[in-house]
């Protein structure tokens, strides 16, 4: 359920804030399972591919720079820096998103906004319509304190056949991951949990991924 | 998952149990087990020109990889281990086959290591088994048809070829932005030998598998078994035959016929003969086995051209017209003529306004307004109407003969139409007039920019599919609930007449009573019969006029029966009268059986009454629909010199209660429902 608040409101929370630097972003390619566009970033800008400060370049008709998630605590606003709908209503300047909510960036770009976990902040967005990144992934992955991996409905990345999660979370500024048995990060065998960096391959008993700088 | 890309994905949790364990000291693959473990890591370049981003699926064959070129180009990479032969050139083979229900291969490379590499195209969408995965119970019925309808037109372009699949099921077909994708064709030689060795691969397969692939027979047939296998599985949400293991599976195969008691026909009876143990009692092509079946709403969301099908009646033989479309004859020529077409937009229009920009009262106002007018003012209108209708009448005989003479000037000089390139061309059907008129036609109208299929389409679609015995429930209901509005419009019109200063007879009051209720169910049963399929106007025109014609005969019989007397109302009449036949009238102006008949048979040709019962009707009732009914009775009594009221009360009567008894769709609700 979205609410709305006073322009006045958001303004305050939003607007007199200076623009951050760009966050960091990296692909997760999870074989047999998917591609992922993680943000790191409290804040995100999504866009066509042509400016350099888009976190998510989606390959369509958008401005640049066309609309701003903003993760603010527990919760996300979406800003409309170009024409933005959330289930059908335009986006005046901000609104807040909640599970399930239908984003209409421009005419034709649609996603749907996810919190599929309870207890992780990490939202997840899901293209609703044939536009894709480039190179195109599955979903985008606002990743607040830890993303998910795992057979349960509840995971941020769902993988069906998996017999337990891998959590990819972040400790003081360091990405780490973490799941039951032996797990190997760049070729190092470590037992349960490991530091990794953003051009990791990730290999557990069960599972692969790579992690690929943006 | 969404990015899917053609693959055999065998059962991940047998692979996981089965599968050799890689020890920590192997160099990439390491400690992974079973389903996902790859040969080569995201950012490996195995491939000049292509790195591998991450890998997708495995099959007995070989892994898949999803990778991007070296200039971005996002392609799936198959890499073949095996390097035989005769299992490449099955691959060449299809190297060019060119159909949008085929996903593309372009090309087969080989790297430093001498493994050779299946270069293909990479689809993002959902695949047919997440699908049915998604619908325990089955997918809706139209959804699958319109599946069904792509898969089958990459299968006939497959066996056009000479290419069998061999390899059909739910984990190799996929939606690419609405367009159904069949994948793994022509690497299936040495998938189906693995599967008789009962190697474990074979599980996620061995239940689209025919029977004859245990006496090694890999004919078409064998596509067509699975493809009755998919459709089974498609609207139930399981497959015809489960087991403990792939012996049980194959024997139920071998051996037990499939339950389809719980599908409705036509489903049933394809299945069943699309899955006959013996390949030479099914279907002997895909286009026949399409045949059989409803079309989609929209099939070219889904598929693209498909060879056409043999003994579809319907199917339109003119190249542009649509499927169920007017005969191509007088319809199309009647849609094409400029004035009609001019003057139909304009009608549409407004019909469409008064359906939308007026409320009630305005409607009744405007319409007392109308009838005022031409009831003071309108008579003189009539020999300047009689004039342009004669006129138009010339002008359309004139452009006829025109047209005909063009056309067989043309037929005679023109060369014969080109065959269609690029996609090949389809067998010759035996038993069809016109083998590859209608699929290239469709094929080109594929430019067309695809819509999905639209809540009503998905009614209509509902309404074709409704089973017999619930159609005769609605219909035995309709005539009881129209039964009851016509006896309540009677009293309706008694009253009218009083106010206008005409008492009718107890008998004449039954007379009209018995009159619009025979009426009214004479309608709902061929409507009933025609719903939710297009027609042919003409027909059903003539049709419900040979109806019109009984119901005059009863209603004539009727009338010497009650010995009612229908009086004729000089206020009503103000038309040049004819002179009738004798047999028409009786001295007193008593209507004889022939004035019956020629009254109503008129009536029921003129007005298209079952449209008045079309579930998908704008409003319940509609005003515009009555009025315009009684105003046409008027007139046809008028020219048939018949007493008015005793024929338009009947017919206001019958649309009131036809209208009413129908069932309705809210067309609000149906929208509502679908957003």
């Amino acid at each position: 359920m979205m609410v709305w608040r006073t322009p006045g409101y958001w303004k305050a929370c939003v607007m007199d804030r200076p623009l951050p630097t760009r966050s960091e972003r990296f692909l997760l390619w999870v074989d047999a399972i998917g591609g992922y566009w993680i943000c790191l970033g409290d804040e995100v800008v999504l866009g066509q591919p042509l400016s350099s400060s888009t976190d998510v370049p989606i390959l369509a008709d958008l401005s640049a720079r066309h609309a701003r998630i903003r993760r603010d605590g527990e919760g996300y606003l979406i800003e409309a820096l170009r024409d933005v709908y959330v289930d059908g209503r335009r986006v005046p300047q901000v609104a807040l998103l909640s599970d399930g909510n239908r984003i209409q960036l421009g005419s034709n770009v649609r996603l749907v906004y996810r919190r599929p976990h309870a207890l992780s902040a990490t939202a997840r967005l899901d293209f609703a319509s044939h536009h894709r990144t480039q190179p195109s992934v599955d979903a985008i992955l606002l990743m607040a304190d830890a993303c998910v991996l795992g057979p349960s409905p509840h995971s941020h990345v769902v993988c069906r056949d998996w017999p337990h999660e891998v959590v990819i979370y972040r400790c003081e500024n360091q990405l780490y991951c973490r799941t039951r048995g032996r797990i190997e990060v760049d070729g190092v065998p470590h037992k349960d949990r490991a530091m990794i960096g953003l051009d990791s391959r990730i290999v557990g008993e069960h599972f692969a991924m790579s992690l690929e700088r943006i | 998952m969404n990015l899917l890309v053609a693959t055999v994905e065998p059962n991940g949790e047998k692979l996981e149990r089965d599968g050799p364990v890689g020890t920590a000291g192997d160099r990439s693959p390491a400690i992974p087990a079973g389903g996902s473990r790859f040969t080569y890591p995201s950012g490996a370049q195995p491939l000049a020109g292509f790195t591998i981003k991450r890998g997708i699926g495995h099959g007995g064959f070989g892994e898949v990889y999803y990778a991007v070129s070296d200039a971005g180009k996002e392609v799936a990479l198959k890499l073949i281990r095996r390097n035989l032969d005769v299992e490449l050139r099955g691959i060449r083979h299809c190297l060019n086959l060119k159909h949008p229900n085929l996903l593309s291969i372009f090309d087969i490379r080989q790297d430093g290591q001498g493994d050779n590499w299946v270069v293909m195209e990479f689809v993002t969408g959902e695949r047919l088994e997440d699908v049915i995965t998604a619908h325990p119970q089955g997918l809706p019925v139209d959804q699958a048809l319109a599946w069904f309808h792509g898969i089958a037109a990459g299968v006939a372009c497959l066996h056009d070829h000479g290419v069998v699949h061999r390899d059909l099921k739910p984990g190799n077909i996929f939606s690419d932005e609405g367009i159904v994708k069949i994948g793994d064709y022509g690497l299936s030689k040495f998938i189906s030998c693995s599967r008789r060795s009962g190697h474990t691969e074979s599980v996620g397969t061995v239940h689209y598998m025919a029977p004859e692939i245990a006496n090694g027979r890999y004919g078409k047939e064998i596509d067509i078994y699975a493809l009755g296998v998919i459709l089974y599985e498609m609207l139930t949400g399981r497959v015809p035959f489960e087991g403990e293991s792939v012996g049980e599976v194959l024997m139920k195969h071998l051996t037990t016929p499939p339950d389809v008691s719980m599908l409705q026909e036509p489903f049933r009876s394809v299945i069943a003969r699309a899955m006959e143990k013996d390949p030479a009692r099914r279907f002997r092509s895909v286009g026949e086995m399409m045949a059989a079946l409803p079309r989609p709403v929209r099939p070219e969301v889904h598929a693209g051209p498909l060879p056409s099908f043999p003994g579809r009646g319907t199917a339109p033989t003119m190249p542009g017209a649509a499927p169920g479309a007017p005969d191509a004859g007088v319809g199309q020529w009647l849609t094409d003529e400029p004035i009609l077409r001019g003057l139909r937009g304009f009608f549409g229009r407004l019909v469409h306004a008064w359906n939308t920009s007026y409320n009630t009262p305005a409607k009744v106002a405007l319409l007392a307004g109308g009838l005022a007018l031409v009831l003071f003012f309108g008579w003189g209108l009539v020999p300047f109407a009689a004039a342009l209708l004669l006129l138009y009448a010339c002008y359309c005989m004139v452009r006829a003969i025109f047209q005909m003479i063009s056309a067989s000037r043309q037929s005679r000089t023109a060369p014969p139409p080109p065959l269609p390139t690029g996609m090949g061309v389809p067998p010759a059907q035996p038993g069809s007039a016109t083998p590859a008129a209608e699929p290239w036609e469709r094929g080109h109208d594929r430019r067309e920019r695809p819509r999905k299929p639209s809540p009503h389409d998905a009614a209509v679609s509902a309404l074709v599919l409704k089973p017999a015995r619930e159609r005769v429930a609605e219909l035995l209901g309709s005539m009881l609930g129209g039964s009851l509005v016509a006896l309540a419009m009677t009293v309706v019109m008694v009253l009218v007449s009083s106010f206008r200063g005409v008492d009718p007879q107890p008998e004449q009051a039954a007379w009209l009573a018995v009159v619009g209720l025979l009426g009214a169910w004479v309608v709902l049963v061929p409507s009933k019969i025609w719903e939710g399929t297009r027609g042919d106007p003409m027909l059903r025109r003539f049709v419900l006029m040979v109806i019109g014609l009984g119901l005059g005969a009863a209603a004539s019989g009727l009338a010497s029966l009650l010995c009612v007397e229908l009086p004729y109302d000089p206020r009503l009449s103000a038309g040049p009268h004819f002179r009738m036949p004798a047999s028409f009238y009786g001295p007193g102006g008593q209507p004889y059986l022939m004035a019956f008949m020629a009254v109503f048979g008129t009536l029921f040709l003129v007005i298209r009454w079952w449209r008045q019962s079309d579930p998908l009707r704008p409003v319940r009732l509609s005003v515009w629909s009555m009025i315009s009914t009684v105003i046409l009775a008027w007139m046809i009594a008028e020219l048939w010199h018949f007493p008015a009221p005793w024929l338009m009360m009947p017919a206001c009567t019958m649309s009131v209660s036809i209208q009413l008894s129908s069932p309705w769709i809210d067309p609000k609700r149906l929208h509502g429902q679908k957003s």
